[in-house]
């Protein structure tokens, strides 16, 4: 009742041929294999596994004709110890293959291949950076040589840049000016004291005089009347410096007037840059249409034009493929 | 002698100042203002015996000030006035006397230049 029919067998056999025949023509395989799935449903529809092996025991005559049958079709002998060796040189091959591939050698462990990926990882970082420098420097060229145009930075607004030279320059202009009227005031004091000591030494003068008009025979009234009319002259002199130094610290506060006109220059180049902005603005305004899709390539602007030969054959030859 | 100096810039206000002081001026005499508006609001505070006014300035140039001067100024529609600027054309001193400025004086100039333009003053 379970076990399979020798009718039964024989079909599965040549179900088996078939589909080693049929290798190279999958449908037939596809029919067989339905053949064979009905038969075998049978078969397991009567029980379980452990009613299909005395089936198995009493095919067992009939396995020496089956394995003639099997080598006898296409050359495919059952010989499963034949695979052994084949499946071992696979490995050998594969190992000496992948030893010769950068001395990399299966021992076990991981650390070689690691190293090595780690490499490949750095090579591919510093290739990474390499390209964006490359990029950088390629892109900083081309603005140097005028082929694109300075970014819109804060650094390169025109009119921004002239209004921050003005502001520094006037904040520049004052810490000067603060430094020139500091060395003025300091020249203040000095004159100030000076003119002490020429009234303290000018005194001295009168009294040493009346002394040495009094005492002629004492000469000391005499040469001290002489040093400090010496002394008087140089603090005379030093007045001088002092006063002409003071006309060179005003002829430069004077000079610094330069600074307001070299602002008002540059706000006028200012004030034209804005205008040509407003008009430039003005002209080249859309009144807030949407931008249309433009073309890439019109007729004469390059040799990437087709030409009406170029259409034809393309025509031509776009309807033959379809 | 009190004097107003008007100018945007501070470096100019200073120059005017130091040669005013030259001219015997002491620092509290002379006050110091930025444009014709805040120079205006002064000018409602206090007296001015001579004033000194830049042409181009912010809020409100220095031939504006000069108009309102001589238009509104009660205490001040006669007081003397001395336009220093950039200004060096000829069609612009004429509008700024026509204006009502009693002297003018094109930037740069020296201490000696002022001096002589603000004497007549000083004496008066």
């Amino acid at each position: 009742m379970s076990s399979m029919t020798q009718e039964e067998i024989e079909a599965l056999m040549n179900s088996t041929a078939l589909v080693d025949e049929a290798q190279q023509e999958e449908p037939q395989v596809e029919e067989s294999m339905d053949d064979i799935l009905s038969q075998i449903d049978g078969v397991i529809d009567d029980g379980d596994s452990v009613q299909e092996e005395p089936s198995l025991e009493v095919n067992e005559q009939e396995s020496s004709d089956i394995d003639a049958i099997l080598a006898g079709i296409d050359g495919i002998e059952d010989n499963d110890t034949q695979e052994e060796p084949e499946e071992s040189f696979e490995n050998q091959d594969i190992d000496s293959i992948l030893a010769s591939i950068d001395g990399v050698v299966d021992d076990g462990s991981t650390t070689q291949m690691e190293e090595v990926a780690q490499e490949v990882t750095k090579e591919t970082s510093a290739t990474s950076s390499n390209n964006s420098d490359d990029y950088q420097k390629d892109l900083d060229s081309k603005i140097e040589q005028g082929i694109y145009p300075m970014p819109v930075e804060q650094e390169h607004k025109v009119v921004n840049q002239l209004s921050q030279v003005a502001e520094d320059s006037e904040a520049k202009a004052s810490q000067i000016f603060d430094v020139l009227s500091f060395i003025l005031d300091e020249n203040d004091i000095i004159g100030r004291n000076l003119t002490t000591s020429s009234d303290f030494i000018t005194s001295q003068i009168v009294l040493l005089e009346r002394l040495a008009q009094k005492f002629p025979n004492i000469e000391i009234f005499e040469e001290q009347l002489l040093k400090a009319q010496e002394a008087k002259t140089s603090l005379e002199g030093v007045e001088s410096i002092i006063g002409d130094e003071n006309g060179k610290l005003f002829e430069a506060m004077e000079l610094m007037q330069f600074h307001d006109i070299n602002r008002q220059k540059i706000e006028r180049v200012m004030s034209v840059i804005r205008k040509l902005s407003n008009y430039l603005n003005g002209l080249f305004e859309d009144d807030g249409k949407p931008e249309v899709q433009i073309a890439k390539h019109i007729s004469g602007d390059s040799n990437e034009t087709v030409t009406a030969d170029d259409l034809d054959s393309l025509i031509a030859q776009y309807s033959q493929e379809h | 002698m009190k004097i107003l100096i008007v100018d945007d810039s501070s470096t100019m206000r200073r120059i005017i100042g130091n040669v005013v002081q030259q001219l015997g001026v002491p620092k509290d005499d002379f006050d110091e203002a930025e444009d014709g508006v805040v120079a205006w609001k002064l000018l409602q505070e206090k007296k001015y015996d001579v004033i000194l006014t830049d042409w181009n300035m912010p809020n409100m140039n220095g031939l504006e000030l000069v108009k309102k001067i001589r238009s509104e100024g009660s205490a001040h529609k006669t007081t003397p006035t001395v336009m220093i600027t950039t200004e060096g054309g000829k069609s612009e001193v004429i509008t700024a006397l026509k204006a009502g400025v009693n002297n003018y004086i094109v930037k740069p100039f020296n201490a000696q230049t002022l001096k002589e333009k603000l004497d007549p003053f000083f004496k008066n």
